[in-house]
């Protein structure tokens, strides 16, 4: 990101009330809407707005081999394997170049911090509207000061 | 690509010879003696053995110790690891034992989730997912540890890494694929093959990629016993795919385990003969007894020896640990 999102980020940072309020803020946000799993470290993008992280193996790469025929994971039968939602939005987005992403392993140190600041000060992949992969350097993964 | 690790699975694939592979079941106890036993049916007659890691998810003797012990009973094994039971430190740290203890193959898999195992009600750790699994290992090769460390000296394993070609949806398990080799897999192990148009389907997007080329792919094969077992594997067995033309061979033959051995036989076959399949990977879940018949009647005996290459310079001892000042 730049010098400017990174100067919001740490004076975000510094701010525990303020960072506090964007957590609560953007979790009301993603969790309605994507199911967030509170990772701190954000690929959606990447994803076809897809939360990865809901599968319960927490597969970042692509499905593991259990989904069903009819597209459906196999711990829930019940439920649609997210990685075969991810495939089918992505074709219907034209975002399966994205798919070819390798994600590294996540930060657990990230979990439950703010994504959004987390990718204003750089330390994860920035949001990514286009629609074709693009190399991105591997982010400093320095996390937020500790609370 | 150059020769990594040097086990005998390695330099027969890269020789160029049709490979095969066994699968053995560690014991439900404390029991070395069935594990050597087990060897005498893959010791000739297959390259190497997979040891299996805590399989659907059943408590089982580790795959670490019981690939040390597979080494004592004259077979190579292919030492299994998953990401459900282990963290990153762990993993990392099982991998260098076990290379110290003469690991040289290693099969990267996700695991099977916990609930369908014997200790449903366990944590699963799922702190990496295969594909970072297999990257780690590859950079471990390197000489690096996930943190970025040194590892003197460093292990140098033949990576393996799982396809299910048989699971939706296709495309992404192409991508997968494809996923695994770029973070450095040298082999690819399927599931087992029952249906054989979906399998040719994945074989020729594989080809089209031409990510034959990049890694050498063995195919599963599985002997089964009774129509019990097929009906099971396709009701039961999340992404497998079973062909009915096979449930009605089992249920109208006369003697169901001879059956069972001449469609994996006749799977054999037809495998070695499509264009991209660099060897076999034959499952016989608990019944390892049969694997030197079915190798024998492939005609797959009797099996090649690696060509003898010059040992790699022994690493140099590593440093004694500094005393606590």
């Amino acid at each position: 990101m730049s010098k400017f999102s990174e100067k919001i980020a740490a004076f975000t940072e510094r701010h525990p009330t303020l960072y506090r309020g964007v957590v609560l803020g953007e979790n009301i946000f993603k969790k309605a809407i994507f199911g967030c799993q509170d990772c701190g470290q954000c690929v959606l993008s990447y994803n076809a707005f897809v939360c990865c992280m809901r599968c319960p193996k927490q597969m970042r790469n692509g499905p593991c081999g259990g989904t069903r025929p009819d597209g459906h994971c196999e711990v829930y039968p019940n439920r649609r394997c997210i990685w075969w939602l991810i495939n089918k939005r992505a074709k219907w987005l034209g975002r399966q170049a994205k798919l070819r992403k390798y994600h590294i392993p996540v930060d657990r140190r990230l979990e439950h911090t703010s994504a959004w600041m987390n990718m204003f000060a750089g330390r994860i992949l920035p949001l990514d509207l286009s629609k074709e992969l693009h190399e991105v350097e591997l982010p400093k993964r320095e996390p937020p000061p500790r609370r | 690509m150059d020769m990594v690790s040097g086990s005998r699975l390695e330099r027969l694939l890269r020789q160029g010879e049709f490979v095969v592979c066994g699968e053995m079941s560690p014991p439900q106890g404390a029991d070395k003696a069935s594990i050597l036993k087990k060897c005498d049916y893959f010791r000739g007659y297959v390259d190497a053995v997979n040891l299996t890691d805590n399989q659907t998810a059943i408590v089982r003797m580790s795959s670490v110790m019981s690939s040390v012990f597979v080494i004592e009973g004259g077979c190579e094994p292919v030492m299994q690891m998953t990401c459900r039971d282990r963290n990153r430190l762990a993993q990392q740290s099982d991998l260098l034992g076990a290379y110290a203890a003469g690991v040289r193959n290693v099969l990267c898999l996700t695991g099977d989730y916990q609930s369908f195992g014997n200790h449903a009600d366990a944590k699963g750790v799922f702190d990496l997912d295969s594909v970072q699994l297999i990257r780690t290992v590859a950079d471990m090769n390197a000489g690096k540890f996930m943190s970025g460390d040194e590892i003197k000296p460093p292990p140098a394993f033949f990576i393996g890494g799982a396809a299910n070609p048989f699971a939706e949806p296709l495309d992404l398990r192409i991508i997968r694929l494809a996923k695994k080799i770029a973070c450095g897999a040298h082999f690819i192990q399927t599931q087992p093959v029952f249906d054989w148009p979906r399998f040719e389907k994945w074989m020729s997007l594989v080809r089209d990629e031409g990510l034959d080329q990049q890694v050498f792919i063995l195919v599963g094969v599985m002997p089964v016993r009774s129509v019990k077992a097929l009906t099971y594997m396709r009701d039961e067995v999340p992404g497998m795919s079973i062909a009915d033309e096979y449930i009605k061979r089992m249920e109208s033959a006369k003697d169901p385990k001879e059956e069972g051995v001449a469609i994996c036989v006749e799977t054999m076959k037809r495998l070695r003969e499509t264009p991209g399949v660099k060897g076999i990977h034959i499952m016989p879940v608990m019944w390892e007894s049969i694997t030197p018949r079915l190798v024998e009647e492939a005609g797959l005996l009797p099996r090649p020896q690696p060509i003898a290459i010059e040992e790699p310079a022994e690493p140099e001892p590593a440093e004694p640990a500094a005393p606590p000042s």
